[in-house]
């Protein structure tokens, strides 16, 4: 088992995830938000080749396009 | 339409003049600055695509700053939402244009500044002038304050074709968003369209969400601040990796005023600045 942390909310998994089905786990579109890992953005495109590792911190957010 | 105003050049030496150097004395007053980074300024140009509260904002510090020339764009009318955050603006100006006012109102703040206003939507024939500056060797930079996610998207990819420094800066509720790139002296940090590719589902603008208007000044600021650095040309001795403003992406919390901060990465297959064809990852 492994713990990741996702927007500071601790999260256990108990077989290898990638990114991309961390995310859909979560009811959460893809196309809908960006992904920082471990303090850098990984583009969309990668996210179904990343596996989470252990004590692996993600933030997941949404464009803001206002000004 | 564009309308431009000429005045007196600054400098037409290699020295600030007693009158400027009296202005802009707190400035020069920092080594990171001096008389050099203060001439700098007078002979940049930067892009201010949006003159809406990030805009009229940003414009401000730079055209007061000293730098030599801003082209101003939007195709906005001022209106009466507007008022809280957008100081710049007043009552009388309701129903004028944006670009056309701020214009008017910097020529008497920043007698310095050439500033040419556009009161259309942004195109990139509009980014020829600082093309051409860049050309010469002048600092050149785009600054993007819009207040949509269509136009965040063909301002990205202008800059990109034009090589042309982006620093982009958004707000809404209480959430902010600011990075800097440049595809010259940075590219593995890649574009806009690599964090948030074009079709990308957005729901967060000012008209539908709400801000204060401090949450507003606060990231202008910042992204002034960022886009002065860039033109001064601090820590350009830094090479890309270790740039402490290009390729970093800042969010903002406006409740806990708590900045958070990520290294970007370009995607090398994205659309827009990447080499290779974009795999499909929603399948």
């Amino acid at each position: 088992m492994i713990l990741i942390h996702i927007n500071n909310v601790a999260q256990s998994l108990t077989q290898p995830t990638s990114l991309a089905e961390l995310i859909l786990a979560q009811n959460i579109a893809l196309d809908s938000i960006a992904l920082v890992l471990n303090t850098q953005v990984v583009p969309r495109n990668r996210w179904q080749t990343i596996l989470c590792q252990h004590e692996d911190k993600l933030e997941l957010f949404s464009a803001v396009a206002g000004g | 339409m564009q309308v431009m105003n000429k005045p007196d050049a600054i400098t037409e030496c290699n020295t600030l003049n007693d009158k400027d150097f009296m202005r802009y004395s707190r400035q020069v007053l920092l080594p990171e600055v001096g008389e050099a980074g203060q001439l700098r300024l007078a002979d940049a140009h930067v892009v201010v695509v949006g003159i809406g509260g990030l805009g009229q904002l940003a414009a401000q510090y730079l055209a007061c700053a000293g730098v030599g020339e801003l082209t101003l764009i939007d195709m906005d009318k001022v209106e009466v939402s507007n008022l809280p955050r957008q100081l710049l603006f007043s009552d009388a100006d309701i129903g004028l244009n944006k670009a056309l006012v701020a214009k008017e109102r910097l020529n008497f703040l920043a007698p310095n500044c050439t500033i040419t206003a556009y009161e259309t939507s942004f195109n990139i024939k509009q980014l020829y002038g600082v093309l051409q500056k860049k050309r010469q060797g002048k600092c050149t930079l785009v600054l993007d304050c819009t207040d949509n996610f269509e136009t965040r998207q063909l301002i990205n990819r202008s800059c990109v074709e034009a090589y042309l420094p982006l620093v982009s800066a958004s707000i809404a509720a209480f959430s902010g968003q600011l990075f800097a790139v440049d595809q010259i002296s940075f590219p593995s940090s890649g574009c806009y369209h690599c964090i948030f590719p074009a079709h990308t589902r957005v729901s967060h603008s000012c008209s539908t969400q709400g801000v204060l208007g401090p949450s507003v000044g606060v990231m202008a600021s910042m992204q002034s601040l960022v886009a002065m650095q860039l033109l001064l040309g601090m820590d350009s001795r830094c090479d890309g990796a270790l740039h402490p403003l290009l390729g970093h992406f800042w969010r903002f919390d406006a409740k806990s005023l708590s900045w958070i901060s990520a290294k970007l990465t370009r995607d090398p297959y994205c659309d827009v600045c990447g080499v290779r064809k974009a795999i499909p990852y929603l399948t």
